[in-house]
């Protein structure tokens, strides 16, 4: 007992920066890790103004990538994939059935804003489709996922684009309508550790636990897809 | 003992005023100028205003007649009422935020459909920033000398006279720098505004929003946006300081007389 209470004690606490749709299933991989979740985009603003990240997990290459050419972390890995789907309230105010239906007037739709991962998804996706004319309709822009997935949730909005693994934990609050699979941008988290992390040892230790197979099961379980 | 006093009172300044100095230092004043021509700063300049002036409008009219009442007249349960009042004063924005959704929400109490729109952001501002306003407002009317209230009472003067005429002109210096407190802390309104009204550029992005949404992507239009304000607040403060000097009892008496 103590010598379990002396090791606790003598670890390493990572700060580990991720992702907001990371939120649910890290915790579930690592409990120990101090976790902050926001928007990749945001993360990595904060990575690069030299805030003490020891592990970043990105929900796009884009931003990993470019800390990686400033010299400012490992070079980035790929460990999940993601889709983008539409979500509505439970009630579904708005009878929404198919994405076509966000174009008609007064739907109140939330989305992510733009360089927010999820958000710059939402426009690829919406542009495969020929339907950027919902952006219309569009009545706030949020800096991450879950703050979309909340305002779904809440009701307040008729409909929201999150990821798919966003659905489950609020899966008795909201509706999932279908996409069509051909319009799917491509959705890939990396990961990388910052080059002044203090603890390079521990925090490689924490990437090859989210790159194993226990690791991939997790994320597998969560809804992700595997790179 | 002096030295201490000096050392302390140069310390409080400095470092309250490095943050705001850093601002301007960053930014030159001709790319502050530049950057104001940006469209999200430009269309936060715009929502802004638009919101806070109707919403201390709305504050203006509702909130002087309710200070005179909470001012002047004793009833059951005043004490209760000036502290729901003075509450948002000390409330967390993010309570604030939810406070107003779990109201005004579609699935709130009054279950309505303002979330989103510019009419939330007016609620919102009106909500934190009006009891600035109906404080100060209180204590004016407080203080308003009561012999003069009496002598327009027993000389004839209706109530309303009384405070339309009397009343309303003894304490403006007090209920000016009371709105302008208002007007500050409105324009600086960030997190109910976020929480209830969303963020859209030209429609809910407020200043305050607009530097959040612009940190990451442009930190000059957010550098400039944030000079900006602090230049609007240091005017207001000072306004506050000169609003509070014209309404002392002396100057108060003085008009009194000549009135």
């Amino acid at each position: 007992m103590t010598a379990l209470a002396v090791a606790l004690l003598a670890a390493v606490q990572l700060n580990v920066f991720a992702a907001a749709s990371l939120a649910e299933v890290l915790p579930r991989l690592d409990r120990t890790a101090r976790y902050q979740f926001a928007g990749s985009d945001q993360l990595a603003f904060q990575i690069g103004q030299g805030a003490p990240a020891d592990v970043y997990l990105a929900a796009s290459p884009k931003y990993a990538d470019d800390l990686y050419a400033r010299g400012l972390c490992s070079r980035p890995v790929a460990f999940a994939t993601n889709t983008v789907v539409l979500i509505v309230p439970r009630a579904n105010p708005a009878r929404i059935r198919s994405v076509v239906d966000l174009k008609r007037d007064g739907i109140r739709l939330v989305i992510g804003a733009r360089g927010v991962p999820v958000g710059d998804y939402t426009r690829k996706l919406l542009a495969n489709l020929g339907l950027t004319s919902v952006l219309a309709n569009v009545v706030s822009e949020e800096t991450d996922v879950k703050l979309v997935v909340a305002k779904v949730a809440l009701g307040e909005a008729d409909a929201g684009f999150v990821y798919r693994t966003d659905v489950k934990p609020v899966g008795n609050k909201v509706l999932r309508i279908a996409l069509p699979a051909a319009a799917q941008p491509t959705v890939r988290y990396e990961l990388c550790v910052p080059t002044a992390t203090k603890h390079p040892r521990e925090a490689r230790a924490f990437v090859r636990r989210v790159l194993s197979k226990h690791g991939r099961a997790r994320l597998r379980d969560a809804g992700f897809g595997l790179p | 003992m002096k030295v201490v006093f000096a050392v302390c009172a140069a310390a409080a300044v400095a470092f309250l005023a490095l943050p705001v100095v850093a601002i301007f230092a960053r930014v030159s004043p001709g790319t502050l100028v530049a950057q104001l021509g940006e469209p999200a700063a430009r269309d936060a300049l715009v929502v802004s205003l638009k919101t806070n002036l109707v919403a201390q409008a709305l504050v203006l009219v509702v909130g002087t007649p309710a200070a005179y009442l909470l001012a002047t007249r004793s009833f059951r349960g005043r004490s209760i009422a000036l502290t729901l009042v003075e509450l948002p004063l000390v409330l967390p924005p993010a309570v604030a935020g939810i406070g107003l959704l779990a109201a005004f929400g579609r699935t709130g109490l009054l279950s309505t459909s303002v979330a989103f729109t510019q009419t939330a952001v007016v609620l919102a501002v009106a909500f934190v920033a009006s009891p600035f306003y109906v404080r100060t407002a209180v204590a004016s009317f407080e203080s308003v000398d009561a012999t003069l209230v009496d002598a327009a009472r027993t000389l004839g003067a209706r109530p309303w006279r009384v405070f339309a005429r009397v009343a309303l002109p003894l304490a403006a210096g007090g209920l000016g720098a009371g709105f302008v407190l208002a007007f500050a802390r409105g324009l600086g309104e960030f997190g109910a505004t976020i929480m209830f009204a969303g963020s859209l550029q030209g429609v809910t992005q407020t200043l305050p929003l607009a530097i959040y949404a612009q940190f990451e992507r442009d930190f000059d239009v957010a550098l400039a946006l944030g000079a900006l304000l602090v230049a609007f607040s240091f005017a207001l403060l000072l306004a506050v300081k000169w609003l509070r000097f014209t309404s002392t009892p002396s100057f108060r008496f003085a008009t009194s007389t000549s009135a």
